[in-house]
C-alpha cells in the first residue's frame, strides 16, 4: 500500500485531432513524412478499404453518417454549456466542503481562546477568598467596637442618672423652700403693718414728686 | 492582643469584577454590596469610645464612693473579643477551591492540546480537488461509513441520509 499522496489529476485530457486520433501519432510521423504524412496515410487507407470493398457501403453506412452528424452537431453546439454546468455543480460541492473546513478551523480557534480566557478567569479565585476574609475581619472589628461603645454608654447613663437625680432633688427642695418662705411672709403681714407701709409709701412718693418737679 | 485587627486587605474590585463570568455576576454583586455595607458600618463606628470624665462625676455625684467604685470596675473591665470561627472554614474552602481550579486548568489544557492537534490536521489538509474518499475520511473522521455496524448500503441509519 503506497502511503505517498497521489499526484493531482491533470486538468485536461491528452490532445486529440478530429476527436479521434491523438496528437502523438502525428508527432510520431512528423520526422519521416512531415505535416501531410498522416493525412496521406489516412486518405490512402480509406480509398483502399472502399475500392477493395473491404468496407462495403450499405444502408448501415447511411444510418451511421446521419447519426454521427447529428451527434457531432449537438456536441459542438451545446458541449461547452453542459460542461460549464457540470463544473458549477462540482464547484458548489467543493465550496461547501471548504466552508465546512473553514468553519471548523474558526470554531476551534475560538474554543482555544475561550479556554485561555477561562483559565485567566479562574486565576481571580484568590480575590474571592480575600474578600471573604475581609468581610469576616470587618464583622469582628465592628462587633468589638460596638461592645466597647455599649459599655461606655451604659456606664455614662448610670452616672448621668445619679447626677440628674441629685439636681432634680435639689431643685425641688429649693422651690419648696421658696414657696414656703413666701407663704409665711405673706401670712405674717398683719393689717396694722399694711396700713403703716402704705402711709410710708405715700410719703415717699410725695417727696419724690417734689424732687422730680424740681428736676423738670 | 493576637487576633485583634486582622488586617483588612485592600481588594481591587475592578480587577475582580473583570474576572467574574457573566453567569455568576449576581453572586458577585451580592458579595460586593455586603462588603460595602460592612465597611460602611465599620467606618461609622469610632475606634475607641470617648474617655469618661471621672473628675467631673466625682465632683458632681454626692454619694460617696459610688464614682470611685464605678471607676475601679470600669478600668478593670475587659471587653471580650468576638471569637473568629469562620476564618478556618474559609481557609479550608480556599484549599479545596485551589485544588478544583488546578484540576480544571489541567482539563482545560488537555482540551486545548486536543483542539490544537485537530487544528493542525485541518491546516495541513490537502485541497479537496486532489482528495480521494479515503483521504477525506482521514481528514474528517466523522465522514467514515461504519461498515461493521451497518453492513448494508447506505451504511448509516436511513434517518441520517
Amino acid at each position: 500500500q503506497c502511503l505517498a499522496p497521489l499526484p493531482p489529476l491533470p486538468e485536461k485530457g491528452g490532445e486529440v485531432r478530429y476527436g479521434l486520433i491523438p496528437e502523438e501519432f502525428f508527432q510520431f510521423l512528423y520526422p519521416k513524412t512531415g505535416v501531410t504524412g498522416p493525412y496521406m496515410l489516412g486518405t490512402g487507407l480509406l480509398l483502399y478499404l472502399l475500392s477493395k470493398e473491404i468496407y462495403v457501403i450499405n444502408h448501415e453506412t447511411v444510418a451511421a453518417v446521419s447519426i454521427l452528424s447529428v451527434i457531432i452537431y449537438g456536441v459542438k453546439k451545446y458541449g461547452s454549456t453542459v460542461a460549464a454546468f457540470a463544473d458549477k455543480l462540482n464547484e458548489e460541492k467543493v465550496a461547501t466542503a471548504l466552508a465546512v473546513k473553514n468553519e471548523a478551523i474558526k470554531s476551534l480557534e475560538t474554543a482555544i481562546e475561550e479556554e485561555k480566557k477561562e483559565q485567566w478567569r479562574v486565576e481571580g479565585c484568590s480575590y474571592l477568598f480575600d474578600a471573604k476574609r475581609n468581610n469576616v475581619a470587618m464583622l469582628l472589628e465592628t462587633n468589638y467596637r460596638e461592645r466597647l461603645l455599649r459599655v461606655y454608654n451604659e456606664v455614662k447613663k448610670r452616672l448621668d442618672y445619679q447626677v440628674a437625680m441629685q439636681n432634680l432633688k435639689r431643685q425641688k427642695e429649693q422651690d419648696h423652700m421658696i414657696q414656703w418662705v413666701e407663704k409665711s411672709v405673706v401670712q405674717s403681714i398683719t393689717p396694722q403693718q399694711q396700713k403703716e407701709s402704705i402711709a410710708k409709701c405715700i410719703l415717699d412718693l410725695k417727696a419724690l414728686s417734689k424732687s422730680a418737679q424740681a428736676a423738670v | 492582643m493576637a487576633g485583634r485587627r486582622a488586617a483588612v486587605k485592600a481588594i481591587d474590585w475592578a480587577a475582580f469584577a473583570e474576572r467574574v463570568p457573566p453567569n455568576q455576576r449576581a453572586m458577585f454583586n451580592a458579595l460586593k454590596t455586603r462588603s460595602d455595607t460592612l465597611s460602611a458600618r465599620l467606618a461609622a463606628l469610632p475606634e475607641k469610645p470617648p474617655a469618661i470624665d471621672w473628675a467631673h462625676y466625682k465632683a458632681a455625684v454626692a454619694k460617696a464612693g459610688m464614682v470611685d467604685e464605678f471607676q475601679k470596675k470600669f478600668s478593670a473591665l475587659k471587653v471580650p473579643e468576638p471569637v473568629d470561627t469562620q476564618t478556618a472554614k474559609i481557609d479550608a474552602q480556599e484549599k479545596e477551591a485551589a485544588k478544583s481550579t488546578a484540576e480544571y486548568v489541567q482539563a482545560s489544557k488537555a482540551r486545548i492540546a486536543q483542539y490544537e492537534q485537530r487544528l493542525q490536521t485541518l491546516r495541513n489538509m490537502i485541497p479537496f480537488e486532489q482528495m480521494t474518499f479515503e483521504d477525506l475520511h482521514e481528514a474528517f473522521p466523522e465522514t467514515k461509513l461504519d461498515k461493521e455496524k451497518y453492513p448494508y448500503w447506505p451504511h448509516k441509519p436511513i434517518a441520517d441520509l
